[in-house]
């Protein structure tokens, strides 16, 4: 029986480059080294095409190749017959490929030489493991079905959105290992993705953004796969995307860059997986490490699975958030509001609002601020809904696809994180309180 | 064909790898595990026998090779292409050479990050089991990543 292919995708990450031999119309072979080769399914792989060269000319004429790969952990060859069937310039795959092969340039010295011009995808017609000698492989650093159970199960237990995201991100360290993770959230009619919790960083970035398109995460928003890179590669760097966007950005839609975006300064791997539910593009984990080729085919695979019981988990709670309103819970009573006041601005138009002139946050989750904190100020209301933050004319909702209870999440913890006095706390499915400890002065600006 | 540097090129711990084809059959490969040039300037290779089952059995039928050499370190790559392979009984002379690449080659992969154990059992071959191939450069090409990919050796930049 034939080999199958995920079952050797160690050979795949050009530790120990791959070689291709084809021939031309006339017979004569011809043998070329390859910088990666593709995983696409258990009877694909996919090539890079990246110069119109002899193996280029030769599948063409002759698709029928052969490959030799070998196993950086046993030393294992393996020889792959393969058929060239189509290329690809656009799309996940590409994107995939094309993430990857900037990291191997990057690493190899090869940058504004390795460039992608196509996925060359084909069909595995045949993988045999050559007759040699093997070592015994290493034993892995994590058995991924466990962690992948243990982590979904803490995700199934949880009950609203706050535990979740704690939970999710605090079992990809304990069970995974993964000691650097961002969850970011996507905001369809902005194009950006928002921070919405990390773990691993000195600050948490939450209100951070990234453009759809920018860095390993933005592309992995934009084509809603996952985008996996094993080497440093200022390409895809996402301080760089970030300021590329913001100077290209008229002002008005101007990226947040006040609060910066966590990461790592020194990510050689870096993984970010996209986080769906029912085929809308919920968020994006995103997963990093100091250390060459980190992250492998198997991390990937557990973390595509684990974000779509995560997805699912998400949507699960924005919506019940909504549709179990409980009626007022019991509020917490602080005291009477005291000591210095706190003034809180606010900019119309960016809906940028503001602590003591400090910025706080803007876009929706300021909007919504904004409002309770009149609320409080002209009626001294302080408990609050789901529902009626929905049909408030001076939030602004962008639509069905708005996730108000993570904007919520958001704006409670950029509160909890700036400690001024001002918190969200919350008192039952789909109802919140605004506690107040200092006094408000509002400025309308 | 190959002036002195491409000689001594293909000689040093570079690693080896050979084609061949058939009509109707897809190309076959293998790695090598030394080479040595003869005064006549034909190009001999150690190949595993066992591993090489499928290229030794093409050049037998149509005598067509492609070696590439390749310098893991600098990405220097040279492709030999050849009509006159033959397949040779392995002479115990060669067991040096052979000796010779791979500890050469280890040290030039050391540095790469690669274990040595892997390397060795890659490249280590039991002797009982090698067999040579010999075969006249009639092509050679750069195939070094870059623009120059795919020139022939010795063209004018």
């Amino acid at each position: 029986m034939s080999i199958r292919i995920e079952t050797i995708r160690e050979c795949l990450e050009g530790v120990i480059p791959g070689l291709i031999a084809t021939s031309d119309a006339d017979g004569v072979p011809n043998m070329a080294y390859l910088s990666q080769v593709q995983y696409v399914d258990n009877d694909h792989v996919a090539l890079t095409y990246q110069f119109f060269n002899t193996t280029r000319r030769n599948i063409l004429v002759n698709p029928t190749a052969r490959l030799m790969l070998t196993s950086p952990l046993t030393g294992a060859v393996y020889r792959l017959t393969l058929r060239y069937l189509r290329t690809e310039t656009a799309g996940p795959l590409f994107e995939q490929m094309r993430a990857k092969l900037a990291g191997i340039a990057s690493h190899t010295g090869m940058n504004g030489v390795f460039k992608l011009l196509g996925s060359d995808v084909y069909r595995i017609l045949d993988i045999e493991q050559v007759p040699g000698p093997t070592l015994a492989p290493p034993l892995p650093p994590v058995n991924y079905l466990t962690a992948l159970r243990r982590a979904a199960a803490r995700v199934a237990a949880c009950d609203h959105l706050q535990t979740l995201l704690d939970n999710a991100l605090d079992s990809l360290g304990s069970e995974f290992g993964i000691r650097h993770v961002m969850l970011l959230m996507y905001d369809e009619a902005g194009q950006r993705l928002y921070t919405l919790a990390s773990r691993g960083y000195p600050e948490s970035g939450v209100g951070s953004e990234i453009p759809v398109g920018a860095g390993v995460i933005g592309i992995c928003a934009r084509e809603r796969t996952a985008i996996r890179i094993g080497y440093m590669t200022s390409e895809y760097a996402y301080g760089r995307a970030v300021r590329a966007n913001v100077a290209a950005a008229g002002l008005a839609d101007a990226l947040e860059t006040a609060i910066p975006l966590p990461g790592l300064p020194e990510a050689r791997s870096q993984l970010a997986v996209p986080v769906t539910a029912f085929e809308r593009l919920i968020g994006v984990l995103y997963v990093e490490s100091t250390a060459d080729l980190h992250f492998g085919y198997d991390d990937e695979d557990a973390l595509v699975a684990f974000a779509a019981q995560l997805g699912l988990a998400i949507h699960h709670h924005q919506h019940s958030a909504e549709a179990e309103d409980e009626g007022a819970g019991s509020e917490p009573g602080p005291g009477a509001p005291a000591g210095r006041p706190v003034t809180v601005r606010h900019i119309t138009g960016c809906e940028s609002v503001f602590l003591d002139d400090d910025y706080l946050i803007k876009g929706v989750a300021g909007a919504i601020l904004w409002a309770l904190v009149r609320d409080y100020a002209e009626r001294g209301k302080t408990g609050f809904s789901n529902k009626e933050l929905r049909v408030d004319p001076r939030i602004r909702l962008p639509g069905v696809s708005d996730n108000l209870e993570a904007r919520l999440v958001l704006l409670q913890r950029r509160l909890d994180e700036r400690a001024a006095g001002l918190a969200l706390v919350k008192t039952g499915r789909g109802r919140f309180a605004l506690q107040v400890e200092r006094p408000l002065q509002l400025v309308a600006g | 064909m190959l002036d002195d540097d491409n000689a001594d090129f293909i000689q040093t711990g570079v690693a080896i790898s050979l084609a061949s084809s058939a009509p109707g059959q897809p190309p076959n490969c293998t790695r090598a595990l030394g080479c040595r040039l003869t005064a006549g300037g034909q190009v001999v290779l150690f190949l595993p026998a066992a591993q090489a089952a499928g290229v030794l059995a093409d050049i037998r039928q149509n005598h067509r090779v492609a070696a590439v050499f390749a310098l893991p370190s600098s990405h220097r790559t040279v492709q030999l292409k050849g009509e006159d392979a033959r397949v040779l009984p392995f002479d115990p002379a060669d067991h040096a050479i052979v000796a010779r690449h791979l500890e050469t080659f280890v040290a030039e992969l050391a540095h790469l990050g690669i274990p040595e154990a892997i390397i060795r059992t890659v490249y280590g071959c039991p002797g009982s089991d090698l067999v040579a191939v010999a075969f006249t450069p009639c092509a050679a090409f750069s195939q070094t990543p870059g623009p120059r990919a795919g020139q022939p050796l010795g063209a004018a930049p």
